[in-house]
This record gives structure tokens, C-alpha cells and sequence, in this order.
């Protein structure tokens, strides 16, 4: 069973409101290692410099979109392997679809609770300690 | 941590940055410009505003914002045309999101049917079956009814399963260069499970040709974990470079990778297309093509107003304080200056080139510090557009606003006060300036008019315009009105120029059209005195017929300026180099005297009227015959006038102090400085002491055809 203080996070967002929400609902499940990055480029440079057991990351960015993010990730050599949530709005059906296609693990739907949030971070890594 | 509070604020911050592209962004493709960018922008600028709406829990605005969206999705997926009705509506939107953002911020209740219009207009936009309704709906944890099947990392493996990895761990020779060590790796290895190590040493040499910096030792092994690959894997991950590694795994369940369609895996090995990582990343053992630096869909951005990564909140408290204390440096580095120039020669020469230094270094710091404090003056436009398409409805007008030079950059002291007097003037082009439609079709204008608002540096100055092609100023009637109000008597006999600016006078106002548009009693003399209180200049320009120009000239700063250090009998004072145009110190034969004046000049073929400072400021008599230094300044007004000093004694940076706290508006005196010597001088108005003059010598001054000297 992975240990939630264990797992090293990389949240991605452009709203730096929005990624503190998401850390506070991180730290409410007990990961203590959270990473930042506001855009797809400074996120790139983490995952590939920082062992990460998870990425976090909304889709709607400017320059490069949080699909671009998922497909730079998986086709990167040694950064391919991290698991990857889409955090998606409420009337992206469609871009859950195509975010499976490019290898993301598990998606969710923003606004969520902390229990959503640890919910499907579950459903990647297994049930977290 | 930030409290909950503080990220609401931040919030609130962001979405103005938002709001501001949208404004900008839909102004743009009303225009007709605008790309595929602009439209994704202003997508992106709601949708983030929404999302941090849910986030905060004000649903009121996600409700509204929903709606927006999905209008602006169906524009920029192409399903529905930009035409100038729709921009125009979603304007408004944009209008009535801007409102429910800042009751939101205020915690003020939002009325049930505020945007309710709006919000109509946009629904019906899209259609019965445009668009999704669940905009006030609770956001559901999952999407109904899709397939979507979560990618477990370690599929199928039960994490209890003890399995037994053979690991060959052989660092290169130049591992401990590189800042990495065998040691901690080994002990990390050991954390996850029992391990099993042999060292290899057949790399090791004689101790006499040992050298302490490179490695020799190598390892193979057992560990048996409960850790998967990739989790054993990852102990050595930051020295991937720096040794060759050896992973077999001899028993337990076998980890399965994420599952990728096929399609998609080929595609990560070979295509090209696909962002390339930067440089730091190792090389592959099987070496393939590198792709390279392109990007997917290059991103053709649209020059944003201001560069938003590479800039920095910082509290306005704290760069006043830093710009008062270069102040105090600059004036302590003028003193300086003086004790040195009082020394020998032998000691002065070297020191004299240190403080020679020292104040080129003060001069570029009080730059940077006061280019801190300049903001774009964008900041003060931005708010026109909402104002003129609200008074443009109110009134039934059509007004077009053009805007210039929105990225000036003007001092944070200055932005502050510029607001309202623009406002009002804007509103006093588009209210009494541009006339109906049907009035000025039938003067064969333009159905619309336009109002242009712009600034630039000019001279040392901010300028500001606002023009507008109206229909001018109705001298007559406004005589008529000065006349009725006392404010000027009935005989006097004023030209074109004179009746236009008495609208600026006290008491004036154009009564018969007070609407709540134009405000109650705020007129033209109070937008003067806030521009004239900052230190800048109004003028105006009227054509019967073809409109109106304001022009506003403002310092560059309040708290540094240029000087020229005066001295009028035993006092100095200083005076603002930007109106100084030139110093002379004339012949007697080129000073006429006039009965009544101080004189007049003969200045390359054109006469300027004279005045001695020394009676102007009550500091002595003027003694006839001795040879004195003219300085030419600006009236104003664009005509000059020749101040008549004692001796010039330089020009300097003067750290502008202002008086008013403590002794009130003096007129004449603009504020106050240190010199170098470390006694207090007045900056002295020259306009007001323009003024002055021509009230003191009486009216003869103003039957002289001062012509300036362009």
C-alpha cells in the first residue's frame, strides 16, 4: 500500500488560486511532497528532473493545454511512466475521451472535494495509507 | 499556508487579469481583427473564471459564467458567427460579469434577475439544443455514461507479493564527479526490502595508482521487495547517467505498464511532432531520432497587454518607501558634492571623480526605482470603453472610442488622479460634444462619432488627449452664460480662444443639461485644479462644427524633477527645467522699457514681456542699471515670458518635497527641495507666477503681441 506522505505530487495549473485549492485537498489526504508548476513548460522541467509519483493537472492553459501536457509526458523517455490525472471542467465530456486516448490514468471533474480527489487518486495507485 | 480568505483574494486578483483580456479580446474581433488566439483566450479567461468560481463556492457566478462559455465554445469551435450583434452581446456579458464578480468580492447578495437579460440573450443564442443546462447543477463527480476506465499503475500485482529482483549496479568512473554516490543508493536499496550484495572488485587497482576521485566498485546482487520495478528502479534514478544498471526480475507478479492504445505508443517513439523534453535528458541506449524542438501547433500569440510570467506583486507601501529613501540619497549625494567642491585641489581631483560615479549610479537607481513605480496608463483607460458604450446608450448616440499609446507608462501617482478628470471630460465629449445621429448625418458626418483618447511622452511630459469630432464648443452661448454668472463683464471684448476657456472658470456649468449623466456641479474648473494640483497643464481647442481637444500635460513624476537653481537677491530658488527654454543674459540695448512694465526683450525679431522675480516674490527692489540673466520660460500656454534673476547657479535633480501638508497651496510655489548645501529652496510655479505677473504689471503686458519663438 503506497503511503500518502510518501508520493511526490506535481500540481499543474495557470490559477494560482485554484492550484492552492488543490494543495490544501492534498495535504488534507496526507501527501507532504507538492510540487508546482503554472504552466505545461515549467511542469515539463519538474517531471523530468523531479521523481514523481503522480501529476495533477487542468486542462485549460495557455500556451500548452493540459493534453499537450499528457502527450509531452508520455512521450518523454523517462518521464512517461508517471501516473497523470486531467482535471477537467464540467462540459468537457469530450475531452475525457481523447485524454484516455493520450494515456492519462484517471480524470476529475472540477470543483471537487478532497475525498473525490483522494477517491481517484485510489483508483490510479491504489489505496493510499 | 494561505488562509482561505487570502486564496479568495487571489482569486479576485485573477479574475480581474481576466476580465481585462476579455475586454480587450472581444473589442479586438468586434473590430474585425482578432485570431483564432484571441477567441481561445477569451474562452480560457471565463473558463478560468468559472472554475475558480466552483472552486470558491459562488455559484451564482459559475451559473453565469457557464452560460458565457458555452457561447464562446460554440464561437471558437465555429458552430456559431461573430457578428457585431453577438459581440456586442457578449460585451455585455462581459459587463454583467464584471458586475457579479465584484458583489461576489464585496459579499454583497446578488439580485435574482441581475444579467438576467443578458443571460436571456446568450440562451437564445443557443438555440433549444445548443449548450448544456447543467450550468446551476451541482458538478457531478464523474460524466454519466462514459467508458472511461481508470489506468491502475501496477495492475494486477498484489502488493503483499514478495518478489526477487537480480540487480547488477556498476557505477561509471565518473560517478563521484558528478555529485553522485554509491553508498546512499545501496542503503536506499536496503530500505525496500532485504538485499543480498556481492561487491565486484575487479576494477579496483594497486593502491599506489588509486585515484580518490573515481570509482571502482561495483555490484551484483538479490533484493527481495514487495516494491515494484519501477519503484526499485527509482533508487537509482538520479544517477541514471552514471552507472550502467541490470534489472531482472527472478520471481513474484510481473508489473504491468500503463496501458497506451498501440497506436499511441508508436506514435511516442517516432513522431517528431511531439514536444521534445530539454537537453538534460539522458541519452537512450537505443539511440532514437531525436525529435525535435517543434511544437505541435506553434503558438501564435497575440501580444498580450503586459508579459504576465515575468512580473511580481509587491506591496505599493514598499516601493514608496524605497523612492523616498533614494530621494534622501540623492539629496545626501548633492551635499556631498558640495563639501567636495570646498576642498584643495590635490584632495578634491580624486574625489571629485568617486562622487562623479556615485551620482551616475544615484541618477540610474532613482530611475529604476521611479520606473517602478510607472504603470501602464492602460490601467486608467481600460475602464473608458464600459463608459462610453453606457453613455452612448443612455443618450441614443453612437460613439465610436479610439484609444492610443494605452502602454505609456505614467507614475503610480499620477494614474491615481487621472481617472476621474478623465472621466468627466469623456463624458462631456460624448454628452454635449458628439451630437445625435440624425444631427450629424444632416451636417454630413459620420452616423458615429468618435472620441480618441491617447498618451505619449512628449517634451518631458505626459500627454494626454482626448479629441472627439463633435460639435465643438458654442461660444456664444457659453459667453452668453459667463456673462449671465458674473464671470466676466459684459463689455470686455475676449477672442475665440478666451470664450472657450472660460468654461474652465469657477461657477460655470452647462446648466441645461444637467443630467445624471454629467453629474451634479462637477465642472470644468475642478478638472482643472485636479490636473493643476499634480503639477500638469490643460488646454483646449474648439472648431464650431468639427469638434473638441483637450489636451492634458502631466510631469513624468511627482517626487524627482530637473531643476534650475536660482538666486534672486540673498534667496535661491529653483525652477522646473521642463518650462525653461532659454537662458540669456541680454545686452541693455535689447531691453525696451515700457511705461508700466518691467520691459520687454527683443528676442530674435519677436518681443517678451518681462518680469523681476525679485518683485514678484517681495525680496527686494530692482536695481535699474545692472546686467541681469533672462531666463525665457513657457507661459503656459505656449506663449513665453522672460523671468529676470540675479545669477543662475546650475542645473540639478531636486528631490520634489511638498509644502501643502504643512503650510497649505501657496500660489507661485510648487513644493519645496534640499540643496546640496543642505538649505531649503522653493520650487517655484511658473505658470502661476505667469499669472502673477500679468495681474501685478496690469494690463499693459496683454497689449504686447508676444509672438513665441518656434
Amino acid at each position: 500500500m503506497p503511503s500518502a506522505a510518501a508520493l511526490k505530487v506535481l500540481i499543474v495549473d495557470d490559477q494560482n488560486s485554484v492550484r492552492q485549492m488543490t494543495r490544501i485537498s492534498l495535504e488534507e489526504i496526507g501527501v507532504r511532497h507538492i510540487h508546482e508548476a503554472e504552466n505545461g513548460n515549467t511542469a515539463m522541467d519538474t517531471a523530468t528532473l523531479q521523481p514523481l509519483d503522480l501529476i495533477i493537472s487542468d486542462f485549460n492553459m495557455p500556451e500548452m493545454d493540459g493534453l499537450g501536457l499528457l502527450r509531452a509526458v508520455r512521450g518523454h523517455p523517462t518521464a512517461r511512466r508517471v501516473p497523470f490525472i486531467l482535471v477537467t471542467g464540467r462540459g468537457d465530456r469530450e475531452l475525457v475521451v481523447k485524454a484516455a486516448q493520450a494515456g492519462a490514468n484517471n480524470y476529475v471533474v472540477k470543483p471537487f472535494t478532497a475525498d473525490i480527489l483522494r477517491q481517484k487518486i485510489e483508483q490510479v495507485i491504489g489505496k493510499l495509507s | 499556508m494561505a488562509s482561505l480568505d487570502q486564496l479568495k483574494q487571489t482569486f479576485f486578483e485573477e479574475c480581474s487579469e481576466a476580465l481585462q483580456q476579455l475586454e480587450s479580446g472581444l473589442t479586438e474581433i468586434r473590430e474585425g481583427g482578432g485570431s483564432d488566439d484571441t477567441i481561445n483566450a477569451v474562452f480560457r479567461s471565463v473558463h478560468s473564471v468559472k472554475g475558480g468560481a466552483g472552486i470558491f463556492g459562488f455559484e451564482d457566478l459559475v451559473g453565469f459564467a457557464h452560460v458565457f462559455e458555452t457561447v464562446l465554445d460554440a464561437m471558437r469551435s465555429g458552430k456559431m458567427a461573430a457578428s457585431h450583434d453577438t459581440v456586442d452581446l457578449l460585451l455585455s456579458a462581459n459587463d454583467v460579469l464584471t458586475d457579479l464578480i465584484a458583489m461576489s468580492r464585496a459579499g454583497e447578495p446578488i439580485p435574482a434577475d441581475h444579467g438576467a437579460e443578458c443571460r436571456a440573450g446568450l440562451e437564445r443564442l443557443l438555440g433549444p439544443d445548443g449548450g448544456d443546462a447543467d450550468g446551476g447543477e451541482p458538478a457531478p463527480a464523474d460524466f454519466e455514461g462514459l467508458d472511461f476506465v481508470p489506468v491502475r499503475v501496477d495492475a494486477g500485482a498484489d502488493d503483499t507479493t514478495p518478489r526477487v529482483y537480480q540487480i547488477v549496479f556498476r557505477p561509471k568512473p565518473d560517478m563521484l564527479k558528478n555529485g553522485n554516490e554509491p553508498l546512499p543508493i545501496l542503503r536506499e536499496l536496503r530500505k525496500l526490502g532485504e538485499l543480498a550484495l556481492a561487491a565486484d572488485t575487479c576494477a579496483l587497482p594497486p593502491l599506489g595508482e588509486l585515484e580518490p576521485g573515481r570509482a571502482y566498485l561495483g555490484w551484483t546482487g538479490e533484493l527481495t521487495t514487495t516494491a515494484t520495478r519501477t519503484q526499485v528502479e527509482e533508487v537509482f534514478a538520479f544517477a541514471a547517467n552514471d552507472c550502467d544498471l541490470e534489472m531482472a526480475q527472478m520471481s513474484g507478479p510481473e508489473q504491468a505498464l500503463p496501458v497506451l492504445a498501440p497506436a499511441l505508443d508508436a506514435e511516442a517513439q517516432a513522431a517528431p511532432s511531439v514536444v521534445a523534453s530539454p537537453s538534460i535528458v539522458p541519452p537512450e541506449p537505443e539511440p532514437k531520432p531525436k525529435p525535435s524542438n517543434a511544437e505541435p501547433a506553434a503558438p501564435r500569440a497575440a501580444p498580450p497587454l503586459k508579459a504576465a510570467a515575468t512580473t511580481m506583486r509587491v506591496e505599493v507601501e514598499k516601493i514608496d518607501r524605497v523612492v523616498n529613501l533614494v530621494g534622501e540619497l540623492v539629496i545626501a549625494q548633492a551635499m556631498l558634492g558640495q563639501v567636495v567642491h570646498g576642498l584643495p585641489e590635490e584632495t578634491s581631483g580624486r574625489l571629485a571623480q568617486v562622487i562623479d560615479e556615485v551620482s551616475h549610479h544615484t541618477r540610474e537607481l532613482k530611475d529604476s526605482v521611479m520606473s517602478m513605480r510607472a504603470q501602464p496608463i492602460g490601467a486608467v483607460f481600460q475602464r473608458m470603453p464600459r463608459l462610453v458604450r453606457e453613455l452612448a446608450a443612455k443618450t441614443g448616440k453612437k460613439v465610436r472610442l479610439e484609444m492610443h499609446g494605452e502602454n505609456t507608462e505614467v507614475d503610480r501617482s499620477i494614474i491615481e488622479r487621472l481617472g476621474d478628470p478623465l472621466t468627466h471630460i469623456i463624458r462631456n465629449s460624448i454628452d454635449h460634444g458628439i451630437e445625435t445621429p440624425q444631427a450629424r448625418l444632416a451636417a454630413g458626418k459620420n452616423e458615429e462619432g468618435t472620441v480618441r483618447l491617447s498618451a505619449d511622452h512628449r517634451g518631458g511630459r505626459i500627454v494626454v488627449e482626448v479629441v472627439d469630432d463633435g460639435a465643438g464648443i458654442d461660444s456664444e452661448r457659453v459667453l452668453k452664460k459667463a456673462r449671465e454668472r458674473g464671470l466676466t463683464s459684459p463689455d470686455k471684448v475676449l477672442n475665440e480662444d478666451e470664450i472657450n476657456n472660460l468654461i474652465f472658470a469657477p461657477g460655470f456649468s452647462t446648466a441645461e443639461t444637467i443630467s445624471d449623466i454629467s453629474g451634479r456641479g462637477v465642472g470644468m474648473d475642478v478638472v482643472r485644479r485636479n490636473i493643476q494640483d499634480v503639477g500638469g497643464r490643460i488646454t483646449l481647442k474648439s472648431e464650431r462644427g468639427r469638434g473638441m481637444t483637450l489636451q492634458l500635460a502631466l510631469p513624468l513624476t511627482l517626487a524627482v524633477m530637473d531643476g534650475m537653481v536660482i538666486k534672486v537677491r540673498n534667496e535661491t530658488y529653483v525652477l522646473p527645467m521642463s518650462v525653461i527654454v532659454e537662458c540669456l543674459r541680454p545686452s541693455g540695448a535689447d531691453i525696451k522699457n515700457l511705461m508700466g512694465s518691467s520691459g520687454v526683450l527683443q528676442l530674435r525679431g519677436t518681443l517678451v514681456p518681462l518680469v523681476h522675480l525679485c518683485e514678484l516674490l517681495d525680496v527686494g527692489r530692482v536695481a535699474a542699471t545692472e546686467e541681469r540673466v533672462v531666463i525665457i520660460a513657457d507661459a503656459g500656454d505656449g506663449s513665453l515670458f522672460g523671468v529676470i534673476v540675479d545669477e543662475l547657479c546650475g542645473h540639478q535633480q531636486v528631490v520634489v518635497k511638498s509644502m501643502e501638508e504643512s503650510y497649505g497651496a501657496v500660489a507661485g510655489v510648487a513644493g519645496a527641495t534640499i540643496l546640496g548645501n543642505g538649505r531649503v529652496a522653493l520650487i517655484l510655479d511658473v505658470e502661476k507666477l505667469s499669472e502673477l505677473a500679468v495681474s501685478s504689471v496690469g494690463t499693459r503686458l496683454d497689449k504686447l503681441d508676444a509672438v513665441p519663438v518656434n
